[in-house]
């Protein structure tokens, strides 16, 4: 366990070199053998928690309650605010359920994810968590719901945003009053769904396809820059925070689900070993798992 | 008037001393060949050959002319065999260049084998690193290259791509060099820690962010990477203790020891490089010979089996 030791001291090292605070999870999907920082420490998911959304449809669409293929109808009004996807695009539009999953896994979109979210409904999300024994990844709103949020207590421009006294009193940034959970548990869930224990069959091949589809490469990916390496991971990102959870395969079958969340001591937006360091962090992990 | 080939029929008439038995080896008809040494002798100014009933014989001046004649055809035959050579590969200079750290074994083995094969050439081989020498191919400096992928291709065709493994030159007393207890194949794991020796990046910066991403694949995170140019400071780095040198395979020598890396986790591609439509053939033996002496020679393997690729979204582009 020495080594593991090291790596946990590797990782905080690297945390702090970034400017950041950090907890993390990695877990061996097929032994079970796991390393953490922080692991049972409660943490504001931000976008993180679609993972749980995404999922949970294609459990309800393993169990017949939810056709996957239904569309739904987007109409150009009242979406969610984001800067992709849907919620930057003007125009009324008809996508499937699935559809709107790769939306909101490939670029975060938030206006796909809310109308998940609406569809399937909070407390179906829960319930399906819970159901799969992570007691303390809980939902209490949707993206819009959460920006209001951000909104009332920033009262302000944009720029209030990176005034520290304003990030200091956000609610989206308190784990007890925005959607939560922790490393361990959302690595529990990667790790469910990598096992089939989510949905089995083809629904299982789906959701991991869709997982795949993250478009952004700064983060978890930036720590696993190998052809022949997977990665699939679902980021997410406010004011001070950046998150990413994820699973990464390598080519002799090893597969490990690692979460990582952080806080930045800067409210800066652009901080380029912020987001490193997500990669970085896990690849240090995932080293001392292989080894 | 072709000079040489009326001097061929003029040199057959002589032999013969008969216009018809000449005008049959040459497989020409005769009054052809009697006009043909006319022209000649018009030419000239002066007459070659004395005609009779029984044959022809050389005058004094013919018998002069003979002589020259064996000569200059002589002359001629030579410089025809030159340009075959000279079309074949097996003559004339050719500027080829070696990377750095190919090793002494190699770059002998090359220079022996081209000389065997094409003992009429002459190789200027130089050693340059893979930029300068894709710089001196296009500029026309360099005729052929050995050198290391990744490399600009624009304008440069390539041989068969070769892989060239790299291992660990450890200090014999280091423990992972121990011949009981040290593994035969180190996991590149292993030199994790360590301070690992390499070439200067800017000799190559993308193959040396290749060969550390290679390394940080198979686990290996070294402490700190120092560039080391020539083998001589290589083996003092490594000598001084603490730090292991990433090289190809190396004989033991000097308090030194070389270990493969386990599954040939770090290679280093190779191939010959020549200007894009320039593969002539004094080329192209350069590049068979380099193929065979490097397998032989400098520890290349072809290509190992495809390997597997997940592209990522942010590629921008499906496979």
């Amino acid at each position: 366990m020495t080594a593991h030791a090291a790596a946990r001291r590797r990782i905080t090292t690297a945390f702090a070199d970034a400017g950041v605070t950090g907890q993390l999870h990695a877990v061996d999907i097929d032994t079970g053998t796991a390393l953490g920082v922080g692991s049972d420490t409660l943490v504001p998911t931000a976008s993180v928690h679609k993972l749980c959304l995404v999922a949970t449809l294609y459990r309800q669409s393993s169990l017949g309650l939810v056709d996957p293929t239904r569309p739904v109808d987007i109409p150009a009004e009242n979406r969610a605010p984001g800067a992709t996807g849907l919620s930057a695009m003007r125009d009324a539009a008809r996508l499937s359920l699935r559809d709107l999953a790769s939306l909101a896994v490939a670029v975060s979109d938030n206006t796909a994810a809310d109308l998940l979210w609406d569809t399937l409904g909070l407390d179906t999300v829960n319930a399906t968590m819970t159901g799969l024994g992570l007691t303390r990844t809980h939902a209490v709103q949707t993206m819009r719901e959460l920006f209001a949020t951000v909104r009332e207590d920033a009262a302000g421009e944009p720029a209030a945003l990176t005034d520290p006294a304003v990030v200091a009193r956000l609610r989206a940034l308190d784990p007890t009053r925005t959607n939560r959970s922790t490393p361990r548990e959302i690595t529990a869930l990667l790790t469910a769904v990598w096992r089939d224990e989510v949905c089995p069959g083809e629904y299982g091949e789906e959701l991991r396809a869709v997982l795949g589809l993250q478009a952004w490469s700064h983060r978890l990916a930036a720590g696993f820059p190998f052809d022949d390496v997977r990665v699939s991971g679902k980021t997410g990102s406010l004011p001070t925070l950046r998150h990413e959870a994820g699973v990464v395969e390598y080519p002799d079958g090893g597969r490990y689900a690692v979460a990582v969340f952080t806080r930045a001591a800067s409210t800066d937006v652009t901080l380029p070993a912020a987001d490193a360091v997500i990669g970085g962090a896990a690849r240090i992990a995932v080293d001392a798992l292989r080894t | 008037m072709d000079l040489l080939l009326h001097l061929r029929y003029f040199r057959t008439v002589a032999e013969e001393q008969h216009f018809g038995r000449a005008a049959a080896r040459l497989r020409m008809a005769q009054p052809s060949l009697s006009q043909r040494i006319q022209r000649l002798e018009r030419e000239l100014g002066v007459r070659l050959l004395d005609r009779g009933a029984r044959g022809a014989t050389l005058t004094p001046a013919g018998r002069l002319v003979l002589a020259e004649t064996d000569h200059l055809l002589a002359a001629a035959d030579r410089l025809a065999a030159t340009v075959a050579r000279v079309h074949s590969g097996a003559a004339g200079t050719l500027r080829a260049a070696v990377p750095p750290g190919l090793g002494a074994t190699a770059v002998a083995a090359l220079l022996t084998a081209f000389r065997e094969r094409s003992p009429g050439a002459t190789l200027e081989l130089r050693e340059l690193p893979t930029a300068e020498q894709t710089a001196e191919l296009t500029a026309g400096t360099l005729d052929v290259g050995i050198v290391r992928h990744p490399c600009p291709a624009p304008g440069l065709a390539f041989g068969p791509t070769l892989h060239q493994p790299l291992g660990a030159l450890l200090a014999a007393d280091d423990p992972l060099a121990d011949p009981l207890t040290g593994p035969a194949e180190l996991p590149a794991a292993a030199l994790t820690g360590r301070d690992l020796v390499l070439f200067p990046r800017a000799e190559a910066p993308a193959l040396h962010d290749e060969t550390l991403t290679a390394c940080a694949r198979h686990g290996c995170t070294p402490t700190a990477v120092l560039a080391a140019t020539g083998p001589d400071f290589t083996r003092g780095l490594v000598l001084s203790g603490g730090a292991v040198a990433l090289v190809p395979r190396t004989p033991d020598e000097a308090g030194t020891v070389w270990r493969p890396l386990h599954g040939t986790t770090v290679t280093w591609r190779t191939s010959t490089a020549w200007p894009e439509g320039k593969d002539s053939p004094a080329v192209r033996l350069f590049t068979d010979t380099a193929h065979t002496v490097l397998r032989e020679h400098a520890d290349m393997r072809t290509a190992p089996s495809t390997r597997m690729v997940f592209p990522r979204p942010a590629s921008e582009f499906p496979l």
